[in-house]
Formats: structure tokens, sequence, C-alpha cells
């Protein structure tokens, strides 16, 4: 996050220029570069940052993928892609020069042979590129070839850097299925990788709301005294998106909202929520207070998870006003699937701080509008004088997408005679106060990852402690007997009725979104 | 809604005891459709007759993307009569998610004889948030000029720092000349990223930048940077137009300044005993091509930014960002004398 990660010898001439980690020369080689992110999302995000000139130079972009085809196929492809999906205009003179410095390397993931050639490839483009033998090994394949990959990596010796120089691996999510397969993955990555080379991804840490949770709170010291139990009455996090499976019902059959979701996004979101002040910014002790947060989690016990976590289905419905399908009757999904699509739940933080402040977590997909969002919600005012009637809370809302921005509610008098107290809102737009639009996400993360800056990465104990508080969940929801139900809710609603009953027995009701 | 323009035109004309009344009149009648935002109270000041329309242009592209309360005064000190006027106006965009009108107010005034005097408080009683003070400096974060118009640097500079001492509060100055320099710097520092280049700065020979006509001082204020950063010493002389400096272990580093038509900086090469480096203007105009390579070597060019520059474009770099500018001040004073 800032000029503590691993930076060399200062650069004298940068002094004053930036105030971030330089990104270091490097090759970054991207497995799985036929498909959808790195046409997506790693492609352009490498473009703008070139053409904002946050790449530097000597940067080599290395596509391993199995499919037949030259650097200069490789090359249109990308420009097609990039062309659709990037957020700022290609340019023809920028892309021109950016597209020398990707190739493609054709090699099955189980191919030893393709290593070796790789490792050739890399050291002359060391020599031709000035890429200075650091390396940056991109994994956007599916999770199941991660293991042929690394074990590949090491063969050829791809691990390892001469002195002065780095390897680094960038792994996307999911980060296993359950505690146990993300255990069986860390492992299968550190016997390839240090923790301190592996950088877990999650976009939404990219966002730059997101980060602006920690300015909010540690820059802002009119919220640090009451960022505790004795003032918030709870919290409650949204992810809303109207859109449903997508063609991607064959993965997200066998995920759910809960592992697609909640076990990293929402998670996330709440550390930063709740975690104590940091230290320092360092990747470090950043990440060490996230943890504290998912190892307070109260667990539940298996017969808890009813009263305290609700899953629903989509059926059929309308968004928009356009009618939709339910979940069972799209395309590649069973007819009796029983993977969640919405969930909700009441979570508590057993520290100090958060003691019996309930959170509420929903995500949901087909719900009538797309928001992200996190609401703090401050206890009442004493119920004397005029605040005796009062019904409204102060609330802390940070959105993070979209109209990213900040909103506090607060009650004023209503101009006349009488004392009548309504609520109203101070509200902070992104896009209203910065005329600079902000960087997706997958630009900073990647900046970051060639900067040796892993505080917006996830460290392998956040991901196997937020693993096992969702896996009591799921084992209980996996269970013969006795298992909570699923309950449907019709496309462009709030989700199950159940959903609203798990915050009214606390006396709270869903925010409006 | 008179007020509310996109032509630059000044706006409605207000007298001087009514501007916050006609103000609250103009957000009222358009509330709803249009939201009023502010960061910064950005007062531009000139004595150029006309600059008040020019000005206006100006702030209604900067408020884009910095949201502000601008006051813009033109001023004719030497005129006999007295003339005060004022007008106000709104500058409105769309915002980036489309959904709100978002606009920034402007109050300009028209100031001609002794009244001019009164600029401190008719400034003060219209800045965007809590007056009062006596003092106008007082009252200033931040001083925004451009050097590269000044026609005697040493008095102008003399000033804004007399200027900047009488103040209490810290007072940045941000010279719209070594914004210009921005890229082009980042573009020569990113060379050097990585410790392995570090031995180059002992190795420093000479360099040679190239300016257009009218911005000699850009090209200094480049030396001078170049120069406080590696801990370079300038020689008072200067032999054919080239600036000489000496290192800390005494070697000599000439920079030749070459005048040729185009952008401000045209081209920067750098040269240590064994490598060049070079930041040039790409043909396309608006990016810089970057290269190193010993003499005769085949190099790999690659595009940069090369940033505007427009005036806009100068400010709106400026206020995005923030700090003391330290690095300008000691490149300054590398080079206070030859400027």
């Amino acid at each position: 996050m800032n000029r503590t990660a691993d930076q060399p010898e200062a650069n004298p001439l940068r002094e004053g220029l930036s105030t971030r980690a330089v990104p270091q020369p490097c090759s970054i080689v991207i497995f799985g570069a036929t498909g959808d992110l790195t046409h997506r999302k790693l492609i352009p995000a490498l473009y703008n940052l070139a053409a904002d000139g946050d790449l530097p130079p000597a940067v080599a972009i290395i596509g391993f993928a199995r499919r037949e085809k030259n650097d200069e196929q490789f090359r249109a492809e990308l420009e097609e892609a990039t062309r659709k999906f990037s957020r700022q205009a290609v340019r023809d003179e920028i892309w021109k020069t950016f597209a020398q410095s990707i190739f493609y390397h054709q090699s099955e993931f189980g191919d030893e042979a393709g290593y070796k050639t790789l490792a050739k490839r890399l050291d002359k483009i060391d020599k031709e590129r000035g890429t200075r033998g650091n390396r940056l090994f991109y994994f956007a394949a599916a999770p199941d070839q991660f293991e042929s990959i690394l074990k590949h990596l090491k063969a050829a010796g791809l691990n390892e850097t001469c002195k002065g120089s780095w390897a680094r691996v960038i792994v996307e999510k999911p980060f296993g299925t359950d505690l146990a397969s993300a255990r069986e993955l860390n492992r299968i990555v550190r016997s390839s990788f240090a923790e301190d080379q592996t950088y877990r991804i999650d976009h939404f840490l990219g966002k730059e709301t997101a980060q602006n949770i920690l300015v909010l709170r540690f820059a802002n010291a009119i919220f640090a005294p009451l960022w505790n139990t004795h003032y918030i009455d709870h919290v409650q996090i949204t992810a809303a998106e109207t859109l449903g499976v997508e063609g991607r019902a064959g993965f997200y059959e066998r995920a759910g909202a809960l592992r697609d979701m909640v076990q990293n996004h929402l998670l996330q979101l709440l550390c930063l929520v709740a975690m104590e002040p940091p230290m320092d910014l360092s990747a470090d002790s950043i990440r060490d207070e996230k943890v504290k947060i998912v190892r307070s989690l109260r667990r539940f016990a298996q017969s808890e998870v009813a009263t305290n976590v609700v899953r629903g289905q989509y059926a059929e419905g309308a968004i928009n006003g356009k009618p939709v399908i339910g979940y069972r009757q799209e395309p590649n999904v069973k007819p009796d699937s029983e993977t969640e699509t919405f969930v909700a739940l009441r979570l508590f933080i057993d520290d100090w701080r958060w003691a019996d402040v309930p959170i509420y977590m929903r995500v949901g997909k087909r719900l009538p509008k797309s928001a992200t969002e996190i609401s703090i919600h401050f206890k009442k005012a004493p119920a004397v004088l005029f605040n005796k009637d009062l019904r409204d809370q102060n609330v802390l809302v940070i959105r993070i997408q979209p109209d990213e921005g900040i909103a506090l509610r607060i009650h004023a008098k209503v101009p006349g005679a009488s004392f009548r107290v309504e609520p109203v809102k101070m509200d902070f737009h992104y896009g209203t106060s910065f005329g600079k639009a902000s960087p997706e996400a997958y630009e900073r993360l990647l900046l970051d990852a060639m900067s040796g800056d892993a505080t917006l990465f996830a460290r392998r104990d956040e991901v196997e402690e937020a693993w096992a508080f969702i896996d009591v969940i799921e084992h209980a929801w996996a269970a013969k007997k006795g298992a909570p139900g699923l309950f449907f809710y019709p496309a462009g609603s709030w989700g199950p009725e159940e959903a609203d009953d798990l915050l009214a027995r606390d006396g709270h009701a869903w925010r409006r979104l | 809604m008179a007020a509310i323009t996109e032509n630059y035109s000044l706006g409605l004309q207000v007298q001087l005891d009514k501007i916050d009344s006609e103000l609250k009149k103009l957000w009222a009648e358009s509330q709803g459709a249009m939201t009023r935002a502010s960061l910064v109270n950005l007062a531009v000041y000139s004595e150029v007759p006309g600059s008040l329309e020019k000005n206006t242009q100006l702030i209604a592209k900067i408020a884009e993307n910095h949201a502000c309360r601008a006051i813009v005064i033109e001023a004719d000190c030497k005129a006999k009569a007295n003339r005060v006027e004022a007008w106000i106006s709104a500058h409105c965009h769309v915002s980036r998610t489309g959904s709100q009108q978002i606009c920034s107010d402007q109050i300009s005034f028209l100031l001609e004889g002794p009244c001019t005097s009164l600029l401190p408080s008719i400034v003060f009683s219209h800045l965007d948030s809590e007056p009062m003070d006596p003092q106008l400096w007082a009252w200033v974060d931040r001083v925004i000029y451009d050097s590269q118009r000044w026609k005697d640097f040493p008095e102008q500079m003399r000033l804004v720092e007399s200027a900047r001492k009488e103040a209490k509060q810290r007072i940045v100055l941000c010279d719209l000349n070594w914004t210009r320099l921005d890229k082009t710097r980042s573009a020569l520092a990113q060379f050097f990223d990585h410790p392995t280049s570090h031995h180059h700065f002992a190795k420093m020979k000479n360099a040679r930048i190239d300016f257009a006509p009218g911005f000699r001082s850009t090209a200094v204020l480049f030396a001078g940077w170049l120069a406080a950063q590696l801990h370079w010493n300038a020689e008072k002389t200067t032999r054919n137009g080239a600036l000489q400096f000496v290192d800390s272990s005494g070697h000599k580093i000439d920079i030749e300044l070459r005048e040729r038509n185009g952008e401000p900086i045209g081209q920067i090469a750098l040269n240590s005993r064994e490598v060049e480096f070079v930041v040039a203007r790409a043909k396309c105009g608006d990016l810089l091509e970057v290269s190193r390579g010993k003499p005769g070597e085949k190099r790999t060019p690659q595009l940069m930014p090369a940033g505007s520059n427009d005036p806009v474009s100068l400010m709106s770099e400026e206020l995005m960002r923030g700090g003391p500018h330290y690095v300008y001040l000691h490149a300054l004073n590398c080079v206070r004398e030859l400027l």
C-alpha cells in the first residue's frame, strides 16, 4: 500500500513523483492465456497501465496455453478483446508498442518440455528486453490445473531466480472449495513458492472504495471513538446483483453463493470494516489484523445454522419488468438443484470491540438491483426530549459499487415552530468530488504484484480461516437429517421472507437499497 | 436559470452586496436537477485586460474534474476611476455515473482604479467556508503560478517567496512550469528504477535538452532537477549556451540547451559514459518515446504519456496533487541564478 513493500534501493529521480511502490521490470506469464479472464480483464488492465505510463517499459507478457497459435495471432485476438473491454479507448500507436511485448507460448499444462522451452524463452526475453530475470506467474487456468503447472514450474527451476531477481505467483479464486481443498491447494503452492511469493487475488480488494474503508476509519478521528459495541447497533453488508448465472451454471452448481461470494469478497469487506488499526500500512500488519477478525467470527454449531443462515434460490420472476426464468430452469442446472443463489447470515465477532453487535450479510442473484454496500447502524439517541418518537438511527453507508461513495444519515429539525425531527442524508459521491475515474481493480492489483506489495492480496491463514467458518454452514446444509431448508424467492424480489425474519427477530430490518 | 452557463459567458451580473442572495436563488431554482460540489476555493487573479472571459473558459473546463468555488478577478490598478462589477455563474457537467448534473459556481469581479485595494475583503467574503482573517495570505494554502511567463524571474520569485514567508501557515508554491515537466521527469526516472542502473549516476557525462522558443526556463528547471537529485553543483558560468555542473566526485557535466521549434521540451538525451538515455516526443505529439542504449546499438523504444501543455491540463494535474513540492524547491535553488 505504500513504500514499505520490499522496494529495492530508492531511485533519487523518483522522489516526489510517486507515492506508491514502483513496479519493477518483469516477465508476466499467464497460464490460461486464451481464457475469458485474460481477454476481458488482464490484458485490458495491462494495456491501461501502459497507456497511463504506469507499466515499466521492460515488461513482457507471455501467454501460456494449449491451443496452437503464434505471437501474431495471439496479439490480434488480444487487440480485439482489449478494444472491446478496455476502460479507455485503445490508441493504435500505444497498442502497437504494447503488443510488441506480448508473446505466445504453446504447451499443454502437463508437458514438461513446454516448461523447459518456456525457461529458455524467458532467459532470452530477459536479455533482449531487460526484464532482469523477474517473473510473475498468473494462474488464470482452472484450479484443477494448478498442481500440474506448479510441479512443472518447479521442475524447470522457474520458481527460483538468481540474486536480485524475484519470482511471484498470482492465484485466482476460488482458493479451494472447502478447508481441506484450500489447505491442499496452499500446500501445493507452497511446495513451489514461499508465502511471500504468493499473491491470492480477490478483485474486491482492488476496488477504490474497498481501500477507502481504511482511509475512512483511520484518517478520520471522528469515527474512531464510535466504532465499537458501545455505539454501533449492528452492521449490514449487501452484495446484490440483478444477473442470474449467465452461462456459469457449471461452476455455480458446484459453488453456490456462499462459496462464490461470502467466503472471499464479503468476509474481506467485513475484515476491513471490523479490523483493529494496523501498526503500519505494510502488507503483513494489515493482514495480521484482518485474520484476527476471521478467527474471531463466532463459529456456529451445526444446529445453529438454520437460525443464523438463510439460503434461497430464485424462482421465475421479473427484473426491470422483463420476465426471467427460475434458477432450476437455467441451462445446465439440475431441475432439482439445491444450490443457493441467495444467502443471508447473522454473524457475531467475538472480540472486545464487536461483542454482541450483530453483523448481517446478504448476497444474491436476480435481486431487484445491482449494488454492494456496507451500512453501519448506530445506536439510537436516548428516547427523551424530541427523540421520543424517533424510529431511525444514524446510519453510515459505504457504497462499494456502483456510484461509489459514503453517506451519513443524521436527524435534523424540520423548519417550523414545532420540534419535528426528520432524517436527512449527507452524501459524498466519488463521481461528484473527483473527476478522475478510478482504475479497474485488476490494474491496481497487477501493479501491486509487480511492485511486491501484497497488502491487497489474501494470505494463506486468512483463506483457511474463512473456509473453516464457511465449512460449518456447508456441512449443515449437506446433512441428510435436519438440514436447514432452501427457500425460494421470485426473481426481482429481495430474497426469501425468511431473510427478513432473520433481522426482524432482533428488531432490525434490511436497509432499502 | 439564466446564470447557468455552458458558453463561458460571465453569467448573471449582480450587485456586490447581493452576491450571496443571488447565489442562493440560483441553487434554489436548480434544486433536484443539479448538485453543487466544491472541494476547493480557487481564486484566479489577473491584470490582463479581457482575462475574465478567458479565465472563465479555463475554470469551466477545470471544474469538470475539480469541483470548486471559483473566484475570478480581473483588476486594473492603474485606472483612475473606480469600477466594480460582479457576476455569478455555474459550470455544470454530467457526472461520470451519468445520473446528475454536477455544478461548480463562479463569482467574477472586474475591479478598476483605487478600489482594487479592496481585493482582500472582496475575496474573503466569498470564500466557500467560514471566513474571516485580515490577511489574504492566511487564507491561501497553495499559490499556483506559471514561471515560464515571467520576464524577471528573480524579482517575481522574490515576491512569491516573501508572500510565503509572511503567511503563518504553510503555503505550497505550485509552479505550472514545473508541472509541465512531470511526465518527462517520470519518463527519465523510470530508466533508473532498478538498482542495477544506479551506477550510471556516477558516470554521467553530459546531457542535451531541446526546448521550444519561450521555454528556456522549463529546460533550466529540468536541469536543476537533475542537479538537485543527483547532487551536482551548478557552475556559475555558461559556455556556448551550455550549463555546467560538477558532481560530488568533481566530474564536470555539461548540459546543452538547444532551442528547437515544437513542444516545450522536445527531447532529452542524458549520457553516461556507457549508455545514452533518451526521452523524446513521439511523432504523434502527445506521447513520449523512451529508449536507452549504447551508441550504434539497436533500441526498443517504448511509449509513455507526454501530458499536455494546455493550462487546463496543467491546472488539473496540479490540483490532483498535494504535498509540499520540496523537489521543486530543491531544483529551483540549484539553478536559481541561471533562470
